[in-house]
């Protein structure tokens, strides 16, 4: 398996995908003009020939056989362009002593405070090709990327985690707030702003403080509440330090989590390395692996031992990330690894 | 007969009764004996001080029926809504927002906390015995206040409002406070109008929202008591929009009863009212009814009569009625039909 730039060739599988990943995946709609257009985007992107703020960096997850099985990508900055808006979730007190009176209410702060951080988004992976380490080749491998070219983003990483919904699709958030605004359900909404971008739809958002007594009960709840399907992907991001600091999506109240890019694990732990062939046993650790190329870039999960400073990987590996022994790599033991001592 | 007069001293614990009878909603008649005292006893300061400009005075009414000097209802003036305090209302206002691409432009109604109506003149307090409500003499407690405004008209602002008792339940539960206020005071309504009539409302600006409220964030419960007024407000509501009192946008913060507003020299009873001399007269016909005032100031009288008015002609009242009146021969009298 690697993770590597999307191409034009990829459309046709990339429509396949999408299409399988259904109607809430509104970063990459089942549009064959808005995928082209986003292909043609990235590459550009891949190719260093846009300015951060339009920077797209779409990859692929391809198997063996040149099959792409899954999705995932980062844009260099939000906000840049048109504006990024989330709620802020923070505190009125109302309060008056001398009747001993005191009442705390959480309170939405509409704001563009994210403008200019880097976000991950447009993950997918086909649901039965989720084993092993498929899912975190695909989801760090990006931030592997970020560790070699950090020029490339802001200073921090965030990722915008779908709020909760019912089975019917209807976000409890949507129906106590949006709903008032739009006149339209959760899923046209969220349909149009997956088409470009949110910021029209931010215009006619309610742009005072919402004190949150006046939600719903469920919509309260939601507040800052993952959808459950997105789990397995938010255990991955904890474990690389990303947390949720009181950021929400506008529209279905899900949480926004973060990360100081410099803070993140893989960021902060990876290594630059000397590729060299052996035969990693079946007990050495897994490492993520990239061959340090941007336009080119390749990145693989594979068993490896750290020697000094080199990396011993097998020879199947280093053809997957097109390298040759004495080629340097960017490498770090995926989390929960054993370390291993070892002789210089 | 049916006299409406100054309040005084003498008048506590009859106006303690009043207080205990009247209409929740109505705060500015605390059920509590020591503001009830403070109250008569700003109110005679207000009608003893020489006032050029309008100010702090409160002017405070009582009708009394001078056959058992039992008091019967009570209404009062406030010359200077928040002289002391601010006035504190909800503006009903719609907040426009638009979006080219989506084509799509819509106002969304919002409450915010305000004080625009601070230096207006005040009317409230009015209580009238069940008994007499849809009587003249309900018209003669609410409209001679309006008849003392053109009496002495530099002593009131130019403009007037009210605010009119908004919806509870016969529980006393409002289903607007319940969805607004109550999360922000930990209170019932009851208890919150109780305090605020108590208490200096300092704590009104300590607790209230003090964002803008989205009107369709509110349950539609909520949603339909905005301007909507308690039953046992309507008399009182309909009597004031007879004078051309309208309602403008600004709602009771507690209740969202709807606030009238009128400007002094638009009002009926003002302009319409006329002035003329009495002449003592053993009899007269029956041709009219009449409110009836002198122009005096602590000496304030103000009756419904029966008469026969021509204008431009002296007024002639029986002794009885100048009596009432406090007035005689050549004496002025201000008078508008009912």
């Amino acid at each position: 398996m690697i993770v590597r730039p999307v191409k034009v060739s990829d459309l046709p599988a990339l429509m396949t995908l999408v299409q399988q990943a259904g109607p809430g995946f509104t970063t990459l709609p089942a549009n064959e003009d808005r995928l082209a257009h986003r292909v043609r985007w990235a590459q550009r992107a891949f190719a260093e020939q846009v300015e951060r703020a339009d920077a797209d960096y779409l990859f692929v997850l391809e198997d063996d056989d040149q099959r792409v099985i899954g999705v995932s990508a980062m844009s260099g900055a939000v906000g840049l362009r048109e504006p990024w808006y989330n709620y802020r979730v923070g505190l009125t007190v109302s309060s008056a002593p001398d009747l001993g009176i005191q009442r705390q209410i959480p309170t939405l702060f509409l704001n563009n405070e994210l403008t200019g951080q880097s976000e991950l988004c447009s993950l997918f992976l086909r649901h039965d090709q989720r084993t092993g380490s498929n899912g975190r080749l695909l989801s760090l491998g990006r931030l592997l990327f970020v560790a070699e070219f950090p020029h490339l983003f802001g200073e921090r990483m965030i990722a915008e985690l779908r709020g909760s919904a019912d089975e019917q699709g209807c976000s409890p958030f949507w129906d106590s707030l949006g709903r008032h605004f739009f006149q339209m359900d959760f899923t046209h909404a969220d349909h149009l702003s997956g088409l470009g971008n949110k910021s029209f739809i931010a215009e006619l958002m309610p742009r005072q403080p919402l004190y949150t007594c006046l939600l719903t009960e469920q919509a309260q709840t939601a507040i800052g509440q993952a959808h459950p399907n997105t789990e397995p992907a938010l255990k991955i991001l904890q474990a690389e330090g990303f947390a949720h600091k009181g950021y929400i999506d506008i529209f279905d109240g899900g949480p926004v989590i973060e990360a100081p890019i410099r803070n993140i694990r893989t960021v902060r732990d990876s290594l630059e390395l000397t590729l060299s062939l052996g035969t990693p046993d079946e007990q050495a650790p897994l490492w993520l692996i990239h061959n340090r190329r941007l336009e080119n870039c390749r990145i693989t999960v594979a068993r490896g031992r750290r020697v000094g400073s080199s990396l011993v990987i097998d020879r199947l590996t280093a053809q997957r990330l097109q390298l040759q022994p004495g080629n340097s790599v960017r490498a770090v033991m995926l989390p929960n690894q054993q370390q291993q001592a070892v002789a210089a | 007969m049916l006299v409406l007069r100054p309040v005084e001293i003498t008048d506590l614990p009859q106006l303690q009764q009043l207080a205990r009878d009247s209409l929740v909603g109505v705060t500015s008649l605390p059920d509590d004996s020591e503001r009830l005292r403070e109250k008569i006893a700003a109110s005679c300061a207000s009608f003893e001080r020489d006032a050029s400009a309008h100010g702090p005075e409160n002017y405070f009414f009582v009708l009394e029926d001078m056959d058992n000097r039992r008091l019967v209802g009570c209404s009062e003036i406030v010359s200077t809504a928040g002289f002391d305090e601010p006035f504190y209302s909800l503006r009903n206002r719609h907040f426009t927002s638009a979006s080219r691409e989506l084509n799509i432009e819509h106002g969304v109604p919002a409450l915010s906390l305000c004080h625009d109506l601070n230096d207006h003149t005040l009317l409230r307090g009015f209580h009238i015995d069940a008994a007499l409500e849809r009587t003249p003499f309900s018209e003669l407690l609410s409209r001679a206040r309006l008849l003392f405004i053109a009496a002495h008209s530099q002593r009131f602002a130019e403009a007037v409002i009210t605010e009119i008792v908004g919806y509870s339940d016969a529980d006393g539960n409002s289903p607007f406070w319940d969805a607004l206020g109550k999360h922000f005071f930990d209170l019932p309504y009851v208890e919150a109008e109780r305090l605020c009539g108590l208490q200096s409302r300092r704590f009104l600006a300590e607790l209230m929202p003090q964002y803008p409220i989205y009107v369709p964030m509110l349950p539609l419960a909520a949603q339909e008591c905005i301007g909507r007024i308690h039953p046992d407000g309507q008399e009182a509501f309909d009597i004031l929009q007879r004078e051309g009192f309208e309602t403008n946008s600004y709602i009771d913060l507690f209740d969202a009863g709807p606030t009238l507003y009128a400007r002094t020299a638009n009002i009926r009873s003002i302009t319409h009212s006329q002035t003329a001399q009495v002449h003592s007269q053993p009899q007269i016909d029956a041709r009219g009814r009449y409110l009836l005032s002198n122009d005096a100031l602590h000496g304030y009288r103000a009756i419904v009569a029966e008469l026969d008015y021509q204008p431009g002609q002296p007024l002639a009242l029986t002794p009885a009625l100048c009596a009432a009146l406090n007035v005689s021969e050549g004496s002025p009298i201000r008078l508008i039909a009912l």
